[in-house]
């Protein structure tokens, strides 16, 4: 077992705990043992008389962890080059915060002696943390304060020096406090949602940089060379894993999404986007593409490198655009230009912040505008119609430094439409905006983004897989039946991924029978499928136990009217509404939940003590 | 035999092995005629990537979408009519 770092800010002071074995038994490692952790805060302060609903996101008594998992950094595990990082609280939403990212932070974090990073207190000054082979402190960061993410990424890799260097910090947007500020790390690679860059910034914390040698213990290396032979092996011979996603990357999935009737368009008016081919992977490849970027030991390597040679969009050496960045500083805001696109994605980049959450602020802000429904002096001249490239890429910088219009926008779309009235035109979920897939076209999808603990996410339990691609099974997408189990597998098997830490993309290819035998083998327990998927589903439990606290219940697991009351104008899912509370009925009895809270006996049969 | 015009769509590595985004097909009004069709315009490569022989279906790991509806949702088994589109998609996945 290895080390937990606890760094109090406020006092200055860092210790080092071992990762207990029980706890680890139960709750993996990255995600799992993050909730568990947290919850353990929560109670704590419970004790003390001080509510959980009272934790402000932005201030001292958040706490945040940086958490790698039993499969970080082993070479031969498949895709383990992730980290997740958890708040008590997220700025954007208000309930947890969780995060996930590639790139070599989480290996390089791991082999400079820790497995964990918790984050208390506040610093009254900029700090970054530096962990270098097992020597952890805290130093001044007042030279760092006001760079953006690649800046403050070379300079201190080139302070540390060497190999194995890898930075995760804040841009601008973060020691901004903007609410959908990200951590990033190796430049392109964030942990983009919920907010928890502006959690770094209110605490006054610039960067943690990792680098070390240390090996990353195997308990069966014998068993483990054959299960990791087998799964790599899988992957390379599936036509997703060993095809599809390192030739295309992930935009790839436009035009399929697209066909489908589910890519959301000018803010969910509609679900087809009759400009998708321009802006779509096929596109890019043919116009931008200049490489691609694998994260740390990822034989997938679905990172795009890309340059906009020419023009008002020009980019010369940036990452990205992803499927998601592209829906939404694109396909939402109905940029068919794929040019600014990029560019905007570059400045998400930059700046540090979800390129998910700012498109799809600017796409609310977009139809708050044409609507009639924000006053021009508030604008001060940003031209907020769909299609405008000009004002996308102007409106994400605004965002980050909070200048003029940008004010708003760096709320989020929730607190944005709230402001001028009309809550109803935020597509977000739990405060959190929903990502590239209309629920009215894949049922599956509307489901988890209604029970996801942190809000509208896709990534919480990845149903698109069987509705639209037709992994592990073809399901249709169109109804309302069957989706509740779907869901809930999805979200229990996830857990366990984010918590092993490793990449979603390998369970195109892997499941929860090669996960059981990869985690027996580098952990030396005997776990099989049903004790994996136990595993996450208990960790989706205390998750919840945790967002019911903060005052999140079956009120909250909804959807935007618009996908429940506004038929599909167009395309194949044309009529189609999302059943929510149908499916909702079916996944609440499935899960042993009343009303969005679990009930005692289930927490007890899964055996979580609270 | 009934004869229908239906536009076919090529995405991702179709798109690039074919070096084709779109054809007008004229078919039988069946997958398997409508596949046959165009293989004779795109080269007995296409059947082959595109058509399970020993199963007579379309391939398994494909998306193979009609009015972006796939087969496999549809019964297998379509009835295409003139007009119609045929959206046809490597294995491939995202997130």
């Amino acid at each position: 077992m290895g080390n937990i770092l606890k760094v109090d800010l406020t006092t200055g002071t860092l210790r080092s705990e071992p990762i207990s074995e029980d706890i680890a038994k139960k709750y993996l490692g990255g995600k799992g043992y993050a909730v568990y952790l947290l919850y353990n805060y929560l109670k704590e302060y419970e004790s003390k008389g001080f509510s959980p609903t009272d934790i402000n996101p932005l201030g001292p008594e958040n706490v945040l962890i940086f958490a790698t998992g039993p499969g970080t950094g082993i070479p031969g595990f498949p895709c383990s080059g992730r980290y997740h990082v958890m708040a008590l609280r997220s700025p954007l939403t208000g309930s947890i915060g969780s995060a996930n990212s590639g790139g070599e932070w989480g290996p390089f974090l791991k082999f400079s002696g820790y497995d964990m990073v918790v984050i208390e207190g506040a610093s009254e000054d900029p700090v970054y943390l530096s962990i270098v082979d097992g020597s952890a402190e805290l130093r001044s960061a007042s030279d760092l304060w006001g760079k953006n993410v690649f800046d403050t990424c070379r300079i201190l890799s080139r302070r540390v020096g060497g190999k194995n260097i890898s930075v995760a910090c804040i841009g601008p947007a973060g020691e901004n406090l903007v609410r959908m500020a990200c951590i990033m790390n190796d430049e392109h690679r964030a942990a983009g949602r919920t907010g928890l860059g502006a959690v770094m910034g209110s605490k006054n914390l610039k960067a943690i940089v990792v680098s070390g040698k240390k090996e990353v213990p195997v308990a069966n290396r014998d068993v483990f060379r054959e299960v990791s032979r087998r799964c790599l092996e899988t992957m390379r011979k599936n036509r997703v894993t060993g095809e599809g996603l390192p030739t295309y990357g992930t935009s790839i999935l436009i035009n399929v999404i697209n066909t489908a009737g589910g890519l959301p368009y000018k803010n969910w008016q509609t679900g087809v986007n009759p400009y998708a081919d321009k802006i779509s992977g096929e596109t890019l490849a043919e116009t931008y593409l200049t490489g691609r970027r694998a994260c740390w030991g990822c034989t997938i390597g679905c990172g795009r490198v890309t340059s906009v040679s020419s023009g008002p969009f020009q980019i010369i050496g940036t990452e990205g655009p992803e499927y998601e960045s592209i829906w939404a500083l694109g396909g939402s805001t109905g940029v068919k230009d794929l040019d600014a696109i990029v560019k905007a994605n570059h400045y998400c980049d930059e700046f540090g912040m979800d390129p998910i959450s700012m498109g799809s602020t600017i796409a609310a802000a977009m139809e708050l505008n044409e609507r009639g429904y924000i006053p021009k002096e508030d604008l001060q001249g940003l031209d907020l119609k769909f299609g405008n490239s000009t004002a996308l890429v102007e409106a994400v910088w605004r965002t980050a430094y909070k200048a003029g219009f940008g004010k708003y926008l760096a709320l989020g779309s929730k607190k944005l439409c709230e402001i001028y009235g009309h809550p109803e035109i935020s597509m977000s979920v739990k405060g959190l905006e929903m990502p590239a897939y209309d629920p009215r076209a894949m049922k599956g999808i509307g489901l988890t983004y209604a029970t996801a603990n942190r809000g509208g996410c896709h990534v919480t339990g990845y149903t698109v897989s069987a509705e639209i691609l037709g992994i592990p099974e073809k399901i249709d997408p169109l109804t309302p039946e069957g989706k509740a189990k779907w869901a809930k597998l999805f979200q229990d098997f996830t857990c366990v991924v984010n918590s092993t830490v490793n990449c979603l993309f390998s369970t195109f290819a892997l499941g929860a029978k090669d996960y059981a035998e990869l985690l027996s083998a580098v952990t030396g327990w005997s776990l099989s499928e049903d004790d994996v998927l136990r595993i996450g589903e208990r960790i989706y439990n205390l998750e919840r136990v945790i967002i019911n606290k903060l005052g999140f219940d079956g009120k909250d697991d909804t959807l935007p009217k618009r996908l429940l009351e506004e038929p599909m104008p167009e395309g194949p899912a044309k009529g189609h509404i999302v059943e929510l509370e149908k499916m909702k009925e079916e996944y609440y009895r499935l899960r042993g939940w009343v009303n969005g809270v679990p009930t005692a006996e289930k927490l007890k049969e899964l055996e979580i003590e609270i | 035999m009934s004869c229908v015009l239906v536009k076919v769509l090529f995405f991702a590595t179709f798109r690039k092995k074919y070096g084709v985004k779109e054809l007008t097909v004229n078919c039988d009004g069946t997958v398997k005629g409508l596949i046959e069709s165009a293989s004779k315009i795109l080269g007995e490569d296409f059947l082959n990537d595109v058509y399970d022989r020993e199963r007579e279906k379309v391939r398994d790991d494909l998306i193979f979408a009609v009015n972006g509806r796939n087969i496999k949702d549809l019964g297998g088994d379509v009835k295409l009519k003139d007009q119609d589109v045929v959206s046809i998609f490597p294995p491939l996945a995202g997130g």
